[in-house]
């Protein structure tokens, strides 16, 4: 926290920060548990002295973590009531919000608002209670018990019970209506024990149960959708205008011209929505989304990452407020193991021995040329985090701030042009022309890559821009030399290193020649098994230790080179007053929201 | 007259059968799986195949074109494959005022602006009026129409605050609203209109002045603007009506661009976003509401012929 902001609290807040500071890193370093008990990590929340300790314990809290104390207090001062509308960057029109249809961060960003959830992440990316008051967790980790809230309604006025919890539990199990089925794999069966509890029963245990499988916004399969809601309206209306619990409900949604959401007055929590009336509206292009944040038509923009050459236009206008977190996801670029320059048929090798590997030599080039400052400024205006693996900031407990310095992908244009020349292909000479595919709306940032490897290692790389439909059938095949993409919404690390870097990843060339290519783009036995381990691993901190150690092994043996962790910037004007504890990296949750 | 109707709406149903066909096919030839992109997330092979089942597109190509022509000839043109799977003449009728509203209003814009641009430079031949209207008919023309919106929003928007950046608002909610949302649309879409139409009614102008009935009239001692606003106008019109017929079916049939920087779903918007999505019925349905647009404007400009120059028989 800068002394600026410090000299805006009081003596007594910043006593208070002292006072919290002091006391979260107040523990036995030896202590696996940092002085928490297995009750600190249990429901309906977790506290807030226990997310400071486990911080502390990472070594990853800052004055900057304190912030909600400050932000809370002008917060409560601010006005009820009023509209506001916000533009949804990027984005051409809101295809569904529907929970069991939603694929994108613009999609969940808005049915945040609308729907609940059993669990909630808070800006800490920790779990709390939604629509759950409270849960219990049995001895293998295997069943909670959720003892829902009472006396919560839908939009429509019908009453929330543990029937909707199993109505959702069987609608979002079933491929056919609805793509998060994957999601609830490991959920081997949803008992009604009465009204207001339900038991999960588990196949084994789950460390991102609470955060991923029952989060409201990014988890999606369990986001609760109304059984009277879906009978009345259809599927297809129901995926216009849903029916939820949560603080706004819809009352209009065009396709293509925005969504319209009023105030619930009967949301569980009286206090909140603070607004009456929120306006969405997509807005595909940069140029008239500033134009739009300019002439005060919106006053806040949601959506897809805003364009990184309008931030430093927001900063310099005095009447628009910037807030920059960091994001939770990872960006990279991919290498494809089967191709012949660049071949890896196995990666189960210590790296001294896969250091021999010609393709690997080529791999490993490629990571330590890639200049990720330079990246950084060209791409993205200076914007966001270099990266070293899937695991992001925004984790914060979870990261690793050291890898920088400890990863084999580490800065070193030296040593990658000497590993080219070892690989046979001194200053680029005789590597042939790789294709690296991106979207169109990636073009510009594939080409700084390109010129960056060109630059420190001579060779020759063409950008090829495909549509999203042909991008991906190619990416799940291994039909590509190169390819530019990474992940968002990555609030928990099963997020990042399940869905990414085991050998049966979701994403991990799916659709490939499996007769020709026994894996897709990675497969270590080795991180297949800590990753597994991790997501079992209720112990937070036991978890860490196996996520970083995997988290490590996919950096060393070059999965992909990871590129960068975005920054999730909020832009608004400064009417509007969205509190710290609201600022949830990549959501943006409108109930707490005020107008001035 | 009527043999004439009857022939050209058979021939205009033959046109559309045809285009609706050939989209039908194309579509399923450019590669790209609607259902794998829809589900990359999800990373489901088998909910992959499922989806496409339930949707009947793992169906030889054959089964699903009769089964879709069968459907559209009853009126129904069937969902869309993405997100919510609304149905296509929902989404085709929400565009479909969009796109009117803004091409009725681009027209007038190009009208309003050409037609006095035309008839001054072609009465005033070779003069600096001449050589104003050519010049910025030029530039009209050279000037993308995104970033003469662009220009427009930065202008009338963000700095005067005079008129809305984006979005579109029903006419029903008052004409204001929906004028001062569609009026920067109109002009950037207008302007490069305006040019091909004052350049076409300047050239047929000077055409038809030189005319013996036109030099007939003058030696009559009747006034230039009787001249030129009763005798060589009306004349002069022919080939414009075909030129702007063909240019108000293109308005009609979407201002891709433009609707996308001013944030206005619009038929050309609802078609790009289908084509990207490869979400076959959107595609299909609006294609073939275009193309129904298209060749009915050309029906009209034919109509319009026989009104205009009495001289020309339609049945012949």
């Amino acid at each position: 926290m800068t002394n600026k902001m410090l000299d805006e609290l009081s003596l007594a807040q910043r006593a208070e920060l002292e006072r919290e500071m002091g006391e979260a890193h107040d523990f036995d370093p030896k202590d696996p548990l940092f002085g928490l008990s297995r009750g600190d990590l249990s429901g309906p929340t977790m506290s807030r002295r226990s997310i400071l300790r486990l911080m502390a314990a990472a070594g990853t809290l800052t004055a900057t973590n304190m912030i909600p104390l400050a932000g809370g207090f002008s917060d409560a001062e601010a006005a009820m009531g009023g509209t506001l509308t916000c533009g949804w960057s990027g984005v051409g029109q809101i295809v569904t919000l529907d929970p069991a249809q939603i694929n994108q961060v613009v999609q969940f960003q808005i049915s945040s608002n609308v729907l609940s959830g059993l669990m909630h992440i808070n800006r800490d990316l920790v779990g709390e209670g939604d629509l759950a008051e409270s849960w219990e967790v049995n001895g293998s980790g295997t069943e909670y018990l959720f003892t829902l809230r009472k006396g919560v309604t839908f939009h429509n006025g019908d009453k929330f019970d543990a029937d909707d919890v199993l109505f959702t539990y069987n609608r979002s199990k079933d491929k056919t209506k609805s793509i998060h089925s994957r999601v609830l794999n490991n959920v081997k069966g949803v008992e009604k024990v009465n009204d207001l509890q339900v038991r999960f029963i588990l196949a084994k245990p789950q460390a991102s149960f609470l955060t991923k499988t029952l989060e409201r916004s990014s988890g999606r399969a369990m986001t609760i959708v109304s059984r009277g809601g879906l009978e009345k309206l259809g599927t297809a209306q129901y995926g216009l205008t849903p029916v939820g619990t949560g603080p706004f409900k819809i009352v209009s949604h065009e396709l293509g011209q925005g969504v319209v959401m009023e105030k619930f007055a009967d949301y569980y929590d009286s206090a909140r929505p603070k607004l009456d009336k929120v306006v969405i509206k997509p807005i595909s292009d940069a140029e008239p989304l500033a134009a739009a944040m300019e002439s005060g038509d919106i006053q806040l923009i949601g959506g897809n990452p805003i364009a990184p050459e309008l931030i430093d236009r927001f900063v310099a206008n005095p009447d628009i407020v910037v807030d920059e977190v960091a994001a939770p996801g990872f960006q990279s670029v991919w290498i494809n193991p089967w191709h012949e320059h660049m071949k890896v048929s196995d990666f189960n090798k210590p790296v001294s021995e896969l250091m021999k590997e010609k393709g690997f030599m080529v791999r490993l080039a490629f990571a330590k040329a890639m200049d990720r400052d330079r990246y950084l400024k060209q791409a993205r205006f200076g914007r966001g985090t270099a990266a070293y693996g899937t695991i992001n900031p925004a984790m914060g407990f979870y990261y690793d701030e050291n890898l920088a310095n400890t990863s084999n992908q580490r800065f070193d244009v030296k040593e990658a042009q000497r590993l080219m020349a070892a690989a046979g292909y001194p200053g680029g000479k005789g590597f042939p022309t790789l294709r690296l595919t991106t979207t169109p709306s990636g073009r510009r940032e594939a080409s700084v890559v390109a010129d960056i490897l060109k630059r420190n290692l001579g060779v020759k790389i063409q950008v090829e821009a495909k549509e999203w439909s042909v991008n991906v059938e190619e990416f799940n095949s291994m039909k590509w030399d190169l390819r530019r993409s990474g992940s968002g919404g990555d609030f928990d690390p099963d997020d990042a290193i399940v869905d990414w870097m085991q050998t049966n990843s979701k994403f991990n060339g799916r659709k490939r020649d499996k007769t020709k290519m026994p894996f897709g783009y990675f497969s270590d036995k080795e991180a297949d098994a800590l990753i597994t381990e991790q997501s079992t691993e209720a112990d937070p901190v036991k978890r860490k230790a196996l996520v970083q150690k995997a988290n490590k092994i996919t950096s060393d043996k070059v999965a992909s080179i990871f590129l960068f962790h975005p920054a999730n910037i909020l832009v608004h004007h400064k009417r509007v007053k969205f509190p710290k504890q609201s600022r949830i990296p990549g959501l943006v949750d409108l109930d707490r929201v005020t107008m001035s | 007259m009527s043999r004439f109707l009857i022939r050209r709406i058979f021939g205009a149903l033959i046109v559309m059968f045809a285009v609706a066909t050939l989209v039908f096919i194309m579509l399923r030839l450019v590669p790209g799986d609607p259902i794998a992109a829809m589900l990359f997330d999800a990373g489901d092979p088998d909910a992959v195949d499922e989806i496409r089942a339930k949707l009947g597109l793992d169906q030889p190509m054959y089964v699903q074109y009769v089964k879709w022509l069968w459907y559209a000839l009853h009126g129904d043109f069937g969902r869309s494959i993405y997100g919510s799977r609304v149905e296509v003449s929902r989404l085709v009728v929400e565009a479909l005022p969009r796109t009117l509203s803004l091409a009725t209003l681009s027209f007038i814009v190009a009208i309003v602006i050409a037609v006095p641009a035309g008839l001054i430079a072609a009465t005033r031949r070779n003069s600096a009026a001449d050589f104003a209207v050519t010049f910025v008919a030029f530039i009209g023309l050279s000037m993308p129409d995104f970033w003469l919106a662009i220009l427009l929003i930065i202008v009338f928007a963000a700095n005067l605050h005079w008129l809305p950046a984006i979005g579109y608002v029903p006419l029903a909610e008052g004409f204001w609203p929906w004028f001062s949302h569609l009026i920067l649309p109109a002009l950037a879409v207008g302007t490069a209109f305006s040019a091909i139409v004052a350049r076409m009614i300047r050239s047929s102008m000077l055409e038809v002045l030189n005319t013996e009935y036109m030099r007939v009239a003058r030696s009559k001692g009747l006034s230039e603007r009787s001249l030129v606003l009763t005798h060589a106008l009306p004349n002069a019109l022919i080939p414009v009506v075909t030129v702007i017929g063909i240019a108000f079916a293109l308005l009609m049939s979407g201002t891709v661009v433009v609707e996308n920087v001013f944030a206005i779903k619009g038929l050309g918007r609802l078609l790009i976003q289908g084509i990207l999505n490869r979400d076959y019925p959107v595609v299909q349905g609006a294609i073939l509401v275009v193309s129904a647009i298209f060749v009915f404007s050309n029906l009209l400009v034919d109509l319009l012929y026989s009104i205009i120059d009495p001289r020309i028989r339609l049945q012949s």
